[in-house]
């Protein structure tokens, strides 16, 4: 095992990593840009290393500086979390250059896994079931006319550069292809400089369905069922679940022996996530591989009891995985909810300042994955994600229930977060229903967006008490001293005592 | 017995008032669209309230920024700006720096013109709210940096203002 782990990253992962380690008696370093110099993370490390500029192509994002922060505290292993750095070749492989472990997977892989199209051709070769599709190099209009046809309707015509729906077509009948593949390729010309097309099953209400994975250096590979994130927004996950409420056992049979057999396929190593779209009829198909520990990793140990950060490192360090797939199971019903420091009621902005008050719910069964405390102040130059909310019951309306109150009791004051929107989405009878895909939030709250509650009488009545109970100008203070409290009262003197003392 | 007013500004409406105490402690009169509640008050932590009105519990709590002050009620957060009297508020303020990023929709003054302190100056906008650049102290405006639609940087001197004597 190592002895000390440097941790790349900030905010609720860093401190989720951060804790593992200690339980697992490794020394911690943490490392900080000049925005973050007092944050919980910092706090909790047993040493810690700065980065300096608060931008993160400076600090977070800095190969060279996170190597040499390593080396100078004498770590032995990095966990990069998500994001920044986490699914970056070039760092992994200078980690491995420097004699520094990567907790994650080797650098080829990382690569080959970030490359979308050869991605897929190696899980096609694997007999993982991809999006039947045209990733080819051969533009002519005839030719890509003939291979939509060979995949069928209704067909996604998209630029291969492409991104934000732009040279993007779905086509519906044989009758429409042409215009499309044309449109497609002059609207991509003009937006990306390049015409390149890609044809692609489109999936009508799709759901995104991932299944996690844990593999060891020996071969052995174990998954750990999966999780439910249609729930985005501008394919930004937002609520998660486990288990998924149309997976069948037989389903998940099948995707679980997919997603093994795709790490297998490319030789992966440490834990993984294997994102699947599922259609309307529950045919499955890969989507990407995610090369890392993912943001809503809580709701698959809630329902697994496997701690998958431990194994990480575990894996990293180079123990064998001694779960066993007959014997894992999942029991009862997690949800993840992200609380995001944006503004619903104005198009979901991120917003920041400082938090004045910051008091999370507590009760059976939910865990608070937070990188905030009550007078942080939240800066601009970072994702909002502020903390994770996950609750788990006995059944998913059990859960769901859980998550509303818990949602109902989160204090979250001085910046304004998506809670109240996490909540009108669980209370959603669609949601409830369990009907839900990757559409959901613009098709049920397209026009939501726009409102912010009316204020109630009650909360202006709390605020003027509160203005009157800590009233502060010279005339307002001496109401206060006279009237609160009598100064000559004798418990004035009494000091700190308690009864039974 | 002593009155006081407060205002509070929500979705760019303002909200007024009145607040005294009663006799008994704890027990306060706040009157709002002229109507009255009789409440009583007590803080079981910092900022958690519990306010009786009538027969029915108020849950609330309260927490004050800067510039802002916010409710946590029945499960929403309001975020609330501070409307303080006019006079403290300038006192505050010593240079005249833009206390937000965002765009300027308005100029009131000219140079050359003689203000008093408390003048508004400017208004810039940003996030959707107003925000009102006021002159610290009687002067002279002896620069505009910015017109309208301009953009300005937190910290921006946006308007200079030559003090007068005396």
């Amino acid at each position: 095992m190592f002895k000390k782990i440097l941790i790349a990253n900030r905010g609720e992962i860093a401190i989720r990593i951060l804790k593992a380690c200690q339980e697992m008696g490794v020394k911690t370093v943490a490392v900080y840009s000049d925005a973050d110099a007092y944050s919980p993370h910092v706090q909790l490390a047993d040493e810690s290393a700065p980065l300096g500029n608060p931008l993160s192509s400076e600090s977070y994002l800095n190969i060279q500086k996170i190597i040499h922060a390593a080396v100078e505290t004498g770590a032995e292993a990095i966990h990069p979390g998500y994001g920044f750095l986490a699914e970056n070749p070039d760092f992994a492989y200078a980690c491995e250059n420097a004699g520094i472990t990567f907790i994650g997977p080797k650098s080829d892989v990382i690569k080959l896994m970030g490359n979308k199209i050869e991605a897929k051709q190696r899980m096609e070769k694997a007999d993982v079931p991809i999006i039947p599709g045209y990733h080819g190099l051969r533009q002519e209009n005839n030719f890509l006319f003939k291979q939509g046809k060979k995949i069928g309707f209704p067909l996604l015509v998209k630029a291969a550069a492409g991104g934000g729906g732009k040279g993007m077509r779905i086509v519906h009948r044989e009758e429409e292809l042409e215009e499309a593949i044309e449109g497609a390729k002059r609207e991509a010309k003009s937006a990306f400089g390049n015409d390149t097309l890609l044809l692609e099953k489109y999936l009508d209400k799709p759901r995104h369905i991932e299944f996690q994975i844990l593999a060891d250096a020996y071969g052995n590979i174990v998954h750990l069922f999966e999780r439910e994130c249609s729930i985005q927004r501008r394919h930004q996950k937002v609520i998660e679940e486990s288990p998924s409420p149309v997976m069948t056992a037989e389903m998940r049979e099948k995707m679980g022996k997919a997603a093994v057999k795709a790490a297998k396929a490319v030789g992966y190593t440490n834990a993984g996530t294997i994102e699947f779209m599922v259609d309307s009829s529950l045919n499955f198909y890969f989507m990407e591989m995610n090369t890392r520990l993912q943001v809503e990793h809580p709701i698959t140990e809630a329902t697994t009891g496997v701690d998958i950060v431990k194994w990480q490192i575990r894996i990293a360090s180079g123990e064998k995985i001694t779960l066993c797939q007959e014997t894992l199971s999942q029991r009862g019903h997690a949800i993840e909810c992200r609380i995001y420091a944006e503004d619903p009621a104005n198009g979901f902005l991120p917003c920041s300042g400082v938090l004045t008050k910051v008091e999370p719910p507590v009760g059976p069964n939910i865990r608070n994955d937070m990188g905030i405390e009550t007078g942080m102040e939240v800066t601009a130059y970072y994702d909002p994600l502020l903390a994770k909310l996950i609750v788990s019951g006995e059944n998913r309306e059990d859960a769901i229930n859980k998550m509303v109150w818990a949602l109902s009791n989160y204090v979250l004051l001085g910046i304004t977060t998506n809670t109240s929107f996490l909540k009108e989405i669980l209370t959603h009878e669609a949601f409830r229903r369990g009907d839900i895909t990757t559409h959901f939030i613009d098709t049920h709250f397209k026009n939501w967006f726009a409102t912010r509650p009316e204020i109630p009488v009650e909360a202006l009545i709390a605020l003027s008490v509160y203005d009157m109970m800590n009233a502060k100008s010279g005339v307002q203070k001496e109401v206060t001293v006279s009237s609160v409290s009598d100064p000559y009262s004798p418990w004035k003197r009494a000091g700190k005592w308690r009864i039974g003392d | 017995m002593i009155n006081l007013e407060f205002s509070y500004e929500y979705n760019n409406h303002v909200y007024k008032l009145t607040a005294e105490r009663a006799k008994e402690n704890d027990a306060y009169l706040i009157t709002f669209n002229n109507r009255t509640y009789p409440v009583t008050s007590s803080e079981i932590k910092p900022g958690y309230l519990r306010i009786k009105l009538d027969d029915r519990v108020i849950k609330a709590v309260v927490a004050e920024g800067n510039k802002n002050m916010f409710v946590f009620l029945d499960g929403n957060a309001f975020n609330m700006k501070k409307v303080l009297p006019t006079s403290k508020r300038i006192e505050k303020k010593d240079g005249l720096v833009s206390p937000i990023s965002g765009k300027v929709v308005n100029v009131k003054v000219k140079e050359g013109l003689s203000v008093k302190k408390g003048d508004v100056l400017m208004v810039i906008e940003a996030m959707k709210m107003e925000y009102l650049i006021k002159a610290p102290y009687d002067g002279i405006v002896k620069k505009i940096h910015l017109s309208v639609d301009e953009q300005i940087d937190m910290g921006m001197i946006p308007i200079e203002i030559e003090k007068t004597e005396g």
